[in-house]
């Protein structure tokens, strides 16, 4: 199936947080593991408010996580 | 493997070994000629009542087995029951899904009907296969989006 638009840099943001897992994501947003793993893959877009979830775990801006298209350069 | 996915996968062995079952005995039992006559689709009927009461049966079963072969395989003590944005949205395309094939399957009944193509008990029988079969697709659509995303 087709990779999504929305692009993520969760993979780089969770090691740069203490290498923090893909559960220990999940179980910060309240989702499973396989969605964080689906999600990392732009395999699966996700809501707004988990996207917002995910950014606040980060203490990040939204777009700082997340990219819509081209991933942006730097 | 996710709730979800584990819940697809148990709901597609159920329904296999459930609608194989009620296959089975309804071809023995119209090789016995119990659907002939008035009362054929009496029988029919209730051997459809059959089937929804050991459907219950064999799904509470395969869920068990399945949660013990898991637990055995994965060591996995206590998996999660956690159901997500993801698992909902997977399920509401695979109803979707399911719908569009019960519907063209009751249509066809109507249809055959209508056209004098199937008695009474051929159409119902085309609609309990349809459903049989949307159950089936319903559950195959689920399980590919948790392998390969959607």
């Amino acid at each position: 199936m087709a990779r999504h638009q929305i692009g993520n840099h969760i993979r780089r943001l969770r090691f740069e947080a203490g290498e923090m897992t893909q559960k220990d994501l999940a179980e910060r947003v309240g989702v499973t593991r396989q969605t964080i793993v689906a999600i990392e893959a732009a395999k699966y877009s996700p809501t707004l408010e988990l996207s917002f979830q995910i950014a606040r775990v980060f203490g990040r801006p939204l777009e700082e996580v997340f990219y819509y298209g081209e991933e942006p350069a730097g | 493997m996710s709730f979800g996915e584990r819940d697809a996968i148990t709901g597609l062995i159920s329904m296999l070994i459930a609608a194989a079952m009620f296959y089975l005995s309804l071809t023995g039992k119209f090789e016995a000629g119990l659907f002939d006559g008035p009362e054929g689709l009496q029988v029919w009927a209730r051997s459809v009542l059959w089937l929804i009461f050991y459907s219950i049966g064999i799904a509470i079963a395969v869920a068990i087995s399945f949660a013990i072969l898991y637990a055995i395989l994965t060591g996995e003590k206590k998996p999660s029951g956690l159901r997500d944005e993801r698992d909902r949205m997977i399920e509401v395309r695979a109803m979707r899904i399911a719908a569009v094939i019960t519907s063209v399957g009751i249509f066809a009944a109507v249809f055959s009907l209508a056209w004098g193509w199937a008695s009474a008990m051929g159409a119902f029988n085309i609609i309990l296969i349809t459903c049989s079969l949307a159950e089936v697709v319903k559950d195959l659509f689920k399980i590919t989006c948790y392998r390969r995303g959607f």
